[in-house]
């Protein structure tokens, strides 16, 4: 096992909280990196115990702001499977379709940061003007670009008309063209090689062994996606592929997460093809009998977790929340040691936690004892530089 | 993928730890003593194929508290493996040596329930701010924050 | 006012550099932001720009409900910045913390811990409400020029109303 790395973990929120990190390094090469993101806890699973099913779901929404929709499902789910209720099929489609335009968005988000990560805003610039064509779609489908607010228990809140269905599905194949385009950018430019293959590898074992989930863990090749191992909504009915990679590098990372989009603009146009009729919610008890369940969803970053305990009144007993990004923390301390301090932000990025706006590197060098601050800014700035200069890109 | 595991096969090798249940269709229920939790926890790791752990769940359940180990592998059932710790004694042995990712679930519950767990490299404070009070552990379930107690933030004088 | 003061007023509307602090959000209002940055809102023909760091910004943007950890590094970005300086609180949040307000590690909103000059409501706020709210601050920054500072907008003009008298009986 290599020195011991503490990494610091997240807690609720998946992606974009200010993250500081510690490197303990000989000249370039990281030796151990220690990370502190608790910036962002807001004390969601205490308050979740005083609100009722109707007010927790806004709450809950908000854990995460990039994969809200997740969840929301992931919760009302759970609790829809103790009070034993059964979701028309309508609403089961239409979360399907809003989960997948999610993924797709947060792909596309985070294929944009990645490459800002290295420089190469151009790509940032166009793959978030593709992703307006999601945002789009997802306001039209639920009225909001951001935190839909779609979900409650039994149902969803919103009935898509017939127009608003056809508009997303006109969205699609351009969306299709410019996905495709992005794969062979990457698989071409001297920019996206040298950044990405060989950066932040995790062998298959390792993969498992630090308990990596999402695109993370299908790049080194491990082929578990919670749609397909536990099925939700309406996986077990449309046809998708679950993508894997064995690069195991950030380069395998960024197929694995293109692959995906391919995937749901694939889902997305099945659902919406296939929507069946009927209700889109359905009555619900009050309150939740005593039990015990464990909500497992496949969120854009990896397996998300809600273990809940209900006990026979309106509100949770316990609410605990484990985040794909929480899980895959300790994967990046251990993928970076060894590699250079200039990878760090490709790395980071790589799992996709949230934008670090605020994040700090103290900098601790073994060889000559020098203690140095240097903001994410910076970091990313050394490694452009760092490649520049060592391999011309 | 392999077929999914049955509740005699998982009762086959964990029965000596105490009840095995089916509680869901992928998801089996394993009781345990807190002495015993590594011992079940290899088990289910070496005999049953179980390579990946999913979450750490801690509850207060007003008379103790409980720890719930969820495993899955291959197979894609759920081995959930509780064990329950006194309430006046708030120790657990820590499995972070054999599950890497119990490092973080560990420090994390340590911050919120106040559960030592024994053995763990380094239970520094992770999920809470470095000016809470440390023997305050707000996911209890009889915690309430108290008047006049300073929970971090910007101080009353500072502003 | 002089003639640099002047320029250095004029270079501050028509160019205003911006920084973004993460004060403990969900990260919706941060990528609102950013996509006010990217080609459908492009908030840079405005000749705005986001900077990374505080020392170079005329506006501070905060989102977030400002956690506990984070309220300290958000008095030390605020104080970080040179004069004159305008902050503009993002969203439910930022106002008064939002749907988390009264949790146990939230401060409860960013006028809890400095200044602020605009509120954008949302949540999250659109792209085109966030560049409102962006000119909106650029007008405010113009009022204040002409009155010399902020001073005309802050000081109290009349004594607080009394406190009602105790109901007896």
């Amino acid at each position: 096992m290599p020195e011991v790395v503490v990494p610091i973990g997240p807690h609720h929120p998946a992606l974009k909280e200010p993250v500081n990190f510690k490197v303990i390094a000989e000249g370039e090469l990281i030796v151990r990196l220690e990370i502190d993101i608790a910036y962002n806890h807001r004390g969601i699973e205490k308050a979740a115990e005083s609100r009722d099913f109707v007010k927790v779901v806004p709450l809950l929404e908000r854990v995460c702001g990039i994969c809200s929709h997740s969840h929301t499902t992931v919760f009302v789910k759970g609790i829809e499977e103790v009070m034993k209720v059964g979701v028309p099929k309508r609403a089961q489609y239409i979360r399907t379709v809003i989960a997948e335009l999610e993924r797709m968005h947060s792909h596309l988000l985070w294929l944009g940061v990645a490459a800002h990560e290295i420089g190469f805003n151009t790509l940032f610039m166009w793959t978030w003007r593709d992703r307006e064509a999601v945002q789009d779609s997802l306001e039209e489908l639920t009225g909001n670009r951001v935190n839909y607010g779609i979900n409650e228990v039994g149902g969803v809140r919103r009935d898509p008309t017939d127009r608003d269905v056809a508009r997303v599905l006109r969205r699609l194949p351009v969306l299709e063209e410019r996905i495709a385009k992005y794969r062979r950018m990457i698989a071409h430019e001297p920019t996206t090689l040298a950044r990405f293959r060989g950066i932040g590898r995790l062998t298959r074992e390792e993969a498992l062994r630090y308990g990596t989930v999402g695109p993370t863990a299908r790049a080194s090749g491990i082929e578990y996606d919670i749609r397909r191992d536990d099925p939700y909504l309406a996986y077990d009915e449309v046809p998708f592929e679950v993508v894997t990679d064995t690069h195991g590098d950030v380069y395998g990372r960024t197929l694995v997460r293109i692959g995906e989009l391919l995937q749901s603009v694939g889902i997305v146009r099945h659902a919406l093809e296939n929507l069946p009729g009927g209700p889109i919610k359905v009555a619900t008890p009050r309150a939740a009998p005593r039990a015990e369940i464990l909500s497992r969803y496949e969120a854009p970053r990896g397996e998300l977790v809600h273990f809940i305990r209900t006990n026979n009144t309106d509100k949770v007993e316990r609410l605990d929340i484990r985040t794909p990004t929480l899980a895959n923390w300790t994967s990046v301390a251990v993928s970076l040691v060894g590699q250079h301090l200039a990878d760090i932000p490709v790395v980071v990025a790589a799992i996709d936690p949230c934008l670090s706006c605020t994040s700090r590197v103290t900098i601790v060098d073994r060889e000559d004892r020098e203690t140095k601050t240097m903001t994410w800014e910076e970091l990313r700035a050394h490694g452009m530089r760092f490649y520049r200069e060592k391999r011309g890109v | 993928m392999t077929n999914g595991l049955t509740a005699q096969e998982v009762a086959a090798t964990m029965n000596e730890f105490g009840l095995v249940d089916q509680v869901r269709s992928n998801r089996i229920r394993i009781v345990t003593p807190l002495p015993r939790v590594r011992e079940a926890l290899e088990r289910a790791r070496r005999v049953l194929a179980c390579d990946h752990l999913v979450q750490i769940a801690a509850v207060d359940n007003r008379k103790s508290f409980e720890l719930i180990y969820h495993l899955t592998g291959p197979h894609r059932t759920v081995l959930s493996i509780a064990a329950e710790v006194p309430r006046d004694r708030p120790e657990a042995p820590t499995v972070s040596d054999l599950l890497p990712p119990a490092g973080i679930y560990e420090r994390q519950i340590h911050d919120l329930f106040g559960i030592a767990f024994v053995g763990h490299p380094d239970l520094r404070r992770i999920i809470l701010n470095e000016d809470w009070p440390g023997d305050e552990f707000p996911l209890r379930k009889d915690w309430k924050p108290r008047p006049n107690v300073f929970y971090g933030g910007v101080p009353e004088e500072a502003k | 006012m002089k003639l640099s003061d002047r320029l250095l007023a004029w270079a501050r509307l028509k160019s205003p550099w911006i920084t973004i602090f993460n004060s403990g959000a969900c990260n919706a209002c941060d990528i609102e932001v950013i996509a006010a940055i990217t080609p459908r809102f492009d908030v840079e023909r405005f000749g705005i720009l986001v900077k990374g760091t505080p020392r170079h910004a005329d506006i501070l943007i905060v989102t977030g409900p400002v956690t506990k950890k984070q309220a300290t590094r958000l008095r030390r970005i605020y104080d970080q910045m040179p004069d004159p300086k305008y902050v503009i609180a993002m969203g439910a949040c930022g106002a008064t913390g939002g749907v988390f307000r009264g949790l146990y590690h939230v401060v409860n909103g960013v006028d809890q811990v400095i200044p602020v000059d605009v509120w954008v409501a949302g949540c999250p706020p659109r792209p085109d409400e966030i560049i409102d709210g962006v000119i909106t601050c650029l007008q405010l920054m113009k009022e204040d020029l002409k009155h010399g500072g902020r001073e005309w907008r802050t000081k109290r003009t009349s004594a607080p109303p009394a406190a009602p008298p105790e109901v007896t009986a």
